[in-house]
């Protein structure tokens, strides 16, 4: 070990001993001032275990549909390629048109596709993203923590609506030094506004299910349209918190929600016993339709929970989780005369 | 046998004051912060920079009530005990801010702030009832004053064989042999004359301000009023000294027995009230740590800066009692440790900081857990002094050192802005105790940041480092 030194302005003349490095003073023109740095920071994809994986098809099924798929594209192919011999066999020019509209058509598929993708890949990341965050809670780590926080800015840049939020964000991060503070500052800064139009949204379309169940003439129309919007639901949440499915997108994301919905039995895991039954006692109490129309709306908030929990990019540590409780007066408001507006 | 630190009129005394304040509970709920630290820990600096950023919704990203905007506004209020003065928050600050900014003076009194906090509570009821108020009580007050807790359950006897111990060891300053000399010379049985216990309190005083100078930077030096004795210097309570246990029984008369006297009446005028007044009826707890200072000065600073602690905050009360028992009985429910002075090394070495100070604090922390408190660690800067750069291969922190500040020769004038490497913390923190292989440190003092931001108000913003996180810990969950 070396006594400490004073090496007054030559930079590099002291080398550095092989454990401890010594005090030293420079001045600070020879120094390179830096402020935090993010650092391309990638880990290995953790192994996420928060929700069981879909089941996969058997060998046999699997086989079975790759096959009708090949079967029905040979038979596309074939027609198509009929067609076009038959349509150059009625006049040259109208074969010339017919293939560039084949083109045009190809191009458009292969656009959608890569779009659908994206959206796949937009939804894969968010997961990435929360598994990262919720690791990061536990160890702290301040490196990786500016990593994600420059991913989430990266998702909502191009959001206007977000723009004062990411001002803040930016604005406090140089006063943060732990990940695990960051992130929650971010989750106070960023999640919390999107939590709230998710929640109203949410709110929103529990009462829209809730009214067309208590006037709807037929059961088959109510299961229709609480099916309907549900979809719409799970797809308005996913864009507000930056997924914009697509339709694959949108098709693995419901699949993800009522894998959730599955997992959690039908119970929303912050809701106790206590909220169901209250909800099914005031279903009673109602005339048997408004009964039924509570329940829609009940089952249309749960799957608007679920998506918000599917979709968030931060897991809610700070922000309060939402719970069905929290929805019950806006059910009950949607019922009573007067306040169905 | 330990005697207990309070008398049973004091304990009623704590208790009606506790009843009285749970039954203003309701209407306002007061918190008291114990803002505990030896002396030159930065307790008046922390309390400002806490005050100014609550007052002007400074920078404090990480403080819950405030990013999520549920804190509506914070003002300085009257104060409740008429006959403690203010705290000087408004020379401290202006100290702190002004154009060529200095460390506020080292305390030498008592002295209290309330701080009245309006926020909406975020629980169910928080919607019924409209914003709530939270008083917070702060006390600032000599950090010598400290070192007298322990004094409160020990004799006489024992505490003059743990002086005396502390003052032959080897780390102590040449002043400890002449007081020994002077104490060996002593016949403690032998009629008691005013000149010998003066000329022993003497010797006494002058080895223990010698200990607390930067080169030994020792802590455990009780007692703390003859450091710092306010109005009370010459008095009979203040001219005492520990002696070698006598060898026959001492009279009455004789200077054993005098000095003995004047040992109780000390702690009768002086350490009791202040524990009963101020450390008996706290809700939260900081700790302060100068763990850069002890570590400049060598093991034998930090180890005692060890013991000082541990045997400081066993005086106080905490733990988590039942909500019944909390109307008479107040217990310290939250402490948090913090090694300050954070802004002297550079951010990639906070957490070797931290595990310094775990080490150090470790039996008062595991005492605290026992008793039902939770504690948490964190290394801060309650207002930052230096920024941060990198030199070669070296991560060094850039700033102004305090004037008469000297490193290798050089003298720094307080206006010269350098770049140090104050060398690497050790990864093992067993390693700053152990004497046999120093490490290479060195930290200087640096001047208060020049040249701050402005809020839109015009209010300076004080640039800190985790001031956010111990807030949220520490008032965070009562204003939920």
């Amino acid at each position: 070990m070396r006594r400490p030194t004073a090496i007054p302005m030559p930079e590099g003349s002291a080398a550095p001993a092989a454990g401890a490095r010594p005090p030293r003073a420079f001045a600070p023109s020879d120094v390179a001032p830096v402020t935090p740095q993010v650092e391309s920071y990638s880990e290995p994809p953790p192994a996420e275990a928060a929700l069981p994986p879909p089941p996969r098809p058997r060998w046999l099924v699997r086989m079975l549909w790759t096959t009708a798929g090949l079967l029905v594209s040979l038979a596309l192919g074939l027609a198509l390629d009929a067609l076009l011999a038959n349509l150059f066999a009625a006049s040259p020019w109208l074969g010339w048109a017919g293939l560039a509209v084949l083109a045009l058509f190809l191009l458009a598929a292969l656009a959608l596709l890569v779009r659908e993708l994206a959206a796949l890949w937009r939804l894969r990341a968010l997961d990435r993203l929360r598994a990262r965050a919720a690791a990061i809670l536990l160890d702290d780590n301040l490196d990786a923590a500016a990593a994600v926080l420059a991913e989430l800015a990266a998702l909502y840049a191009p959001r206007p609506d977000l723009a004062r939020a990411l001002a803040r964000l930016e604005a406090g991060r140089p006063q943060l030094f732990d990940g695990a503070e960051l992130l929650r500052f971010a989750e106070r800064t960023l999640m919390a506004p999107l939590d709230a139009r998710a929640r109203a949204l949410t709110a929103l379309s529990a009462r829209r299910v809730a009214l067309v169940t208590a006037v709807s003439p037929r059961a088959l129309v109510d299961i229709a349209y609480v099916v309907w919007e549900s979809v719409r639901l799970g797809g308005a949440i996913a864009r507000l918190y930056g997924a914009r499915p697509g339709l694959w997108g949108a098709w693995r994301l419901l699949s993800a929600i009522l894998g959730h919905l599955a997992v959690t039995g039908g119970l929303v895991l912050t809701d106790g016993v206590v909220e169901q039954l209250v909800g099914q006692g005031l279903a009673a109490r109602l005339s048997q339709r408004l009964g039924e129309g509570v329940v829609n709306g009940l089952m249309t908030v749960r799957v608007g929970i679920a998506a918000m929990r599917v979709v968030r990019p931060l897991a809610f540590t700070t922000e309060p989780a939402p719970a069905v409780r929290d929805f019950l007066s806006d059910l009950a408001g949607a019922l009573r005369p007067g306040e169905t507006a | 046998m330990p005697q207990a630190p309070t008398t049973i009129t004091d304990e009623i005394g704590i208790a009606l004051h506790n009843l009285a304040d749970a039954a203003a509970a309701p209407f306002t709920p007061t918190l008291r912060l114990g803002v505990t630290g030896l002396s030159r820990a930065g307790k008046t600096v922390f309390i400002t920079a806490l005050v100014h950023d609550l007052l002007t919704g400074g920078k404090l990203p990480g403080f819950g009530p405030l990013a999520e905007g549920r804190l509506i506004s914070a003002r300085l209020a009257e104060s409740p005990d008429a006959g403690i003065p203010r705290f000087a928050y408004e020379q401290h600050l202006a100290a702190l801010t002004g154009p060529a900014p200095f460390w506020p003076e080292s305390t030498r009194r008592i002295s209290e702030l309330r701080l009245s906090l309006r926020f909406r509570s975020r629980g169910w009821l928080g919607a019924w009832s409209g914003p709530a108020t939270l008083n917070l009580d702060i006390v600032d007050y000599p950090g010598e004053w400290l070192l007298d807790l322990p004094l409160l359950s020990l004799g006489f006897a024992e505490w003059s064989a743990q002086a005396l111990a502390r003052a032959r060891r080897a780390g102590a300053p040449p002043e400890a042999a002449a007081f020994l000399a002077a104490a060996g010379s002593l016949d403690a049985t032998a009629p008691a004359s005013e000149p010998d216990a003066q000329r022993l309190a003497g010797t006494f005083t002058a080895y223990l301000r010698a200990s607390r100078s930067d080169r030994h930077a020792l802590s455990a030096l009780p007692p703390g009023r003859f450091l710092m004795p306010g109005d009370l210097e010459g008095t009979p309570a203040l001219t005492f000294a520990p002696l070698p246990p006598p060898s026959s029984t001492p009279r009455h008369s004789s200077l054993y027995a005098m000095l003995e006297r004047r040992y109780e009446a000390y702690k009768d005028i002086v350490v009791r009230p202040f524990f009963r007044d101020h450390f008996a009826r706290l809700d939260r707890q900081i700790v302060l740590v100068d763990t850069l200072r002890a570590l400049n000065a060598g093991p034998a600073a930090v180890s005692d800066l060890e013991s000082a602690l541990t045997d400081i905050l066993a005086c106080f009360r905490q733990g988590d009692g039942s909500p019944l028992l909390r109307l008479v009985s107040r217990r310290i429910d939250r402490i948090l440790f913090a090694a300050t002075k954070a802004d002297h090394v550079h951010r990639a070495s906070h957490d070797r900081l931290e595990a310094i100070l775990n080490r150090l604090v470790a039996r008062a922390a595991r005492r605290a857990k026992f008793a039902g408190a939770t504690t948490s660690s964190v290394a801060l800067a309650a207002v930052r002094a230096t920024r941060e750069g990198r030199a070669g291969d070296l991560d060094v922190i850039i700033g102004t050192p305090e004037a008469g500040e000297v490193l290798d020769g050089t003298t720094y004038d307080g206006s010269t802005e350098i770049a140090l490497f104050p060398g690497d913390l050790p990864a093992s923190p067993d390693a700053a105790f152990d004497a046999a292989a120093p490490i290479e440190l060195r930290f200087l003092r640096f001047l208060p940041p020049r040249r701050l931001e402005r809020n839109d108000e015009g209010e300076p913003l004080l640039p800190h480092i985790r001031l956010d996180r111990a807030l949220d810990f520490l008032i965070g969950d009562r204003l939920k």
